[in-house]
């Protein structure tokens, strides 16, 4: 017979798998950032975007190279290498040098997944990594190369004030009443927020934008709501202790934060009871860190901070077996 | 879970994991049975779970339609001659799950008195253990696959409490439509055997529990039911339809009874201990059969199915049909075939010998192409939890993968490894498409080994 000449496949069942692949998740979830990074560009002009590029360079360039010396195949075209670096950039200044984000996303891409054996056991997300690698060593640039927005890819403007946070970190109320004062509506200002006409990270700005990406994700069932809703409401509930805690809200990472970094499956709990605690974790240390620590932001180190509590989070909090324990008849 | 699966079905089914795979039963659905004689049978003696039956037949040995030809010593369930024929050989030959076993050739030919298998009289009143009688030498096994002798499923024990019989319709795996086609065609039968089991048990109560997607079969069956009136026969059975969601592993006996009756089976235990009875819809149509007609377990209704084969059927075949006359008899199989299963595609298995017969348990059989099938290979856990909210046991097969990985089999007890049934729901929702459910077998068979070198 003809047929006997046929490679059939052995195997143990099930033979039918849903459509969805790991790869397949990675690329949506670049493409639910994509909103984000066009505000940006349309705020801060073409430069993002080389930053951005130069920051998924790197991290590809270091997922080659582990590939290599491990002697696997290549991840790349899984896209999670493209994901951390793209994730690298929105935590950036607009203003800063091109060079630096192709070497802080490749250390921290290299030492951070490569040298932890790659995809799936990285304990650090590599983006929040790569930040916190670049404040301990470029911190003039982190810090003060922000630009002013100005809808319309106008020319980029002259390095502009600090962030709000970082503004009322060292002004304290004065610094707030100059704020409010820029606009005389105050409730442009918190629109001003809302869509990402202030100065901070590449990513970060656009609350709207970050929004309508973590839609997408929603929609597409890649991301659940426990870990975003429990850092949001963790970090309110120490808002009543910052001076505005509708600016409090509205600026600094925590949007991006808790619907792309905190959500990142490798470095997250995975039962709902796990994913609360480590998000509301997330929101209160942010919390801790805005309104009593040393740095204007807290999001980065709240979520690495939680980060390390992952193993220990799946084994308290563990999914709820059907049928207990008892004799069997 | 995305958004708009939130939306919830108000069916009932089971409380937990659980997925929806493409169906794919419009291959088949609306096929009527169709009859398929071969002109050679084959049949491994291993027919039924339990010990293996030894051939009572010889080379060159005439046998006729229904005759023992093999048994098991010290009672057990029998095998008998699906056609009237002579014995070509009996020799080492493929199994589909045993790989090999000791097979019973039989060259068909008609004899001039073929049994015809005539409804017995008085059927109806026969004391219960003769009716358990009359199951256990037709060699009655669970027809869904599970192949577990049903007279010893229906031989309860002496302080067991039971009040319901769930009859099983739900025909979860994908593809397959033989239960189906068999509540559309032989409602009756699968009715009146639903009652017969009711009235071995002693139960007044039986729940027929059918998915959403087989809406004209229950439909059928409701019909049935009222027509014949089980609630004034002897004793009266209150007999209903319940129809599920559509949700795999819903056919699983766990999951069907709490589906059906919102009772939970204990950790280890059987329906039993929660006062229930589960048996197929095809095992309730051979118990009526082999009460009504004294008839033998000699076919089965199969579903030949997938985008590899050239006609997909329904097709009653003689017990050790061998899936070469299948094939032929389907108009043969695509190039792009790269899997042959028996079985459904969640938990069938793959064939590698064409040579390889139906069995009692042989519910279908899939030509997967490559397109319906995944070969890919595996990549790491990216820890998504797809697997743990997946799965209907409530375990984790993600740390059990894990703790496989890096060598440490007799580690994954706390991970549920022994309370998994291996349904396949967190491979399948797997998007790292890690073999989870072969982890978990392989686990099993590490605590086997080390149970057995610790005794």
């Amino acid at each position: 017979m003809s047929e006997s000449s046929r490679t059939l496949h052995l195997s143990s069942g099930p033979h039918i798998a849903s459509g969805r692949s790991t790869a397949q998740i990675m690329w949506m979830v670049n493409l639910s950032l994509l909103p984000a990074l066009l505000w940006a560009w349309a705020v801060f002009g073409w430069v993002v975007l080389a930053i951005t590029a130069s920051s998924i360079l790197g991290c590809v360039a270091a997922e080659f190279l582990a590939c290599k010396i491990s002697k696997t195949t290549s991840t790349i075209p899984d896209g999670s290498a493209v994901c951390s670096g793209l994730l690298l950039a929105y935590t950036l200044p607009p203003g800063m040098p091109i060079w630096m984000p192709f070497v802080g996303g490749m250390l921290a891409m290299f030492f951070t997944k490569g040298m932890f054996g790659g995809l799936g056991y990285n304990i650090f997300n590599v983006a929040l990594v790569g930040r916190a690698m670049m404040m301990a060593t470029f911190p003039v640039e982190m810090t003060t190369r922000w630009v002013a927005p100005h809808l319309g890819l106008a020319k980029a403007d002259t390095i502009s004030a600090a962030t709000a946070l970082a503004q009322i970190k060292l002004g304290g109320e004065a610094a707030l009443a100059k704020i409010l004062a820029v606009v005389p509506d105050s409730g442009q200002v918190w629109l001003d927020f809302f869509l990402g006409m202030r100065a901070g990270s590449i990513g970060e700005v656009s609350v709207l934008m970050i929004l309508l990406g973590a839609a997408f994700l929603l929609w597409k069932g890649i991301i659940k709501l426990y870990i975003p809703i429990s850092v949001l409401a963790g970090v309110a509930l120490l808002a009543p202790f910052s001076l505005s805690p509708t600016l409090y809200m509205l600026s600094g990472g925590i949007w991006l934060g808790a619907f792309f970094m905190a959500t990142d499956y490798v470095t997250s709990p995975i039962t709902p009871k796990g994913q609360i605690v480590f998000g509301l974790g997330i929101g209160l240390l942010t919390g801790i860190i805005r309104n009593w620590g040393g740095y204007p932001e807290g999001i980065c180190y709240a979520i690495m901070l939680m980060n390390i509590l992952t193993p220990a989070l799946n084994e308290w909090f563990r999914p709820k077996r059907l049928t207990a324990d008892g004799a069997p008849s | 879970m995305s958004l708009l699966s939130w939306r919830k079905s108000t069916l009932p089914t089971f409380s937990r994991g659980g997925i929806h795979p493409d169906e794919r039963k419009e291959l088949t659905e609306n096929l009527p049975i169709e009859d398929f004689i071969p002109t050679v049978v084959s049949l491994p003696v291993s027919q039924s779970l339990g010990a293996a039956a030894e051939p009572l037949v010889a080379k060159a040995a005439k046998v006729k339609r229904g005759d023992v030809i093999a048994t098991v010593p010290g009672g057990g369930v029998s095998v008998h001659a699906p056609v009237s024929g002579i014995i070509k050989n009996v020799q080492t030959g493929p199994h589909a799950s045993l790989v090999y076993d000791t097979v019973i050739t039989i060259q068909a030919k008609p004899s001039d008195d073929e049994p015809e298998f005539p409804e017995q009289a008085d059927w109806q009143a026969l004391p219960v253990a003769q009716m358990l009688e009359r199951i256990r030498d037709a060699g009655v096994v669970g027809l869904g696959g599970a192949t577990f002798p049903t007279y010893r499923k229906l031989t309860l024990p002496k302080n067991a409490k039971v009040d319901t019989l769930v009859i099983n319709g739900s025909e979860c795996e994908p593809y397959l439509t033989c239960d189906y086609r068999l509540m559309l065609e032989e409602s009756d039968k699968v009715v009146l055997g639903s009652w017969l089991i009711a009235k071995i048990i002693g139960v007044g109560s039986c729940v027929i529990g059918v998915e959403d997607n087989k809406q004209p079969a229950a439909e059928k069956m409701r019909e049935t039911i009222a027509e014949l009136g089980l609630e004034k026969m002897d004793p009266p059975v209150k007999m209903t339809v319940m129809v599920t969601e559509t949700r795999y592993p819903q056919g699983s006996e766990k999951q069907l009874v709490q589906a059906l009756t919102g009772r939970l089976v204990p950790k280890g235990g059987l329906p039993l201990s929660v006062g229930v009875v589960v048996q197929n819809v095809a095992t309730a149509y051979a118990c009526l059969e082999a009460i009504r007609n004294a008839k033998p377990v000699l076919e089965r209704v199969l579903t030949v199915s997938g985008l590899g084969i050239k006609t997909p059927k329904n097709l009653r075949v003689p017990i050790g049909t061998s899936i070469e006359d299948i094939v032929a008899h389907c108009g043969g199989y695509s190039e792009d075939t790269v899997k042959i299963l028996t079985g459904g595609p969640m938990m069938g298995r793959t064939i590698a010998d064409l040579g390889v017969s139906v069995t009692k348990g042989t519910s279908g059989l899939l030509f997967l192409t490559e397109a319906e099938t995944n070969l890919d290979a595996y990549q790491p856990c990216i820890s998504c939890g797809e697997c743990v909210d997946a799965c209907p046991m409530g375990l984790e097969p993600n740390r059990v993968s894990q703790y496989m990985e890096a060598g440490r089999p007799l580690e994954t007890e706390q991970f549920g490894v022994k309370e998994c049934f291996e349904c396949g729901c967190c491979s399948y929702s797997c998007p790292s498409k890690r073999p989870l459910v072969q982890f978990m077998q392989v686990a099993k068979a590490a605590y086997r080994r080390h149970e057995r070198k610790s005794k």
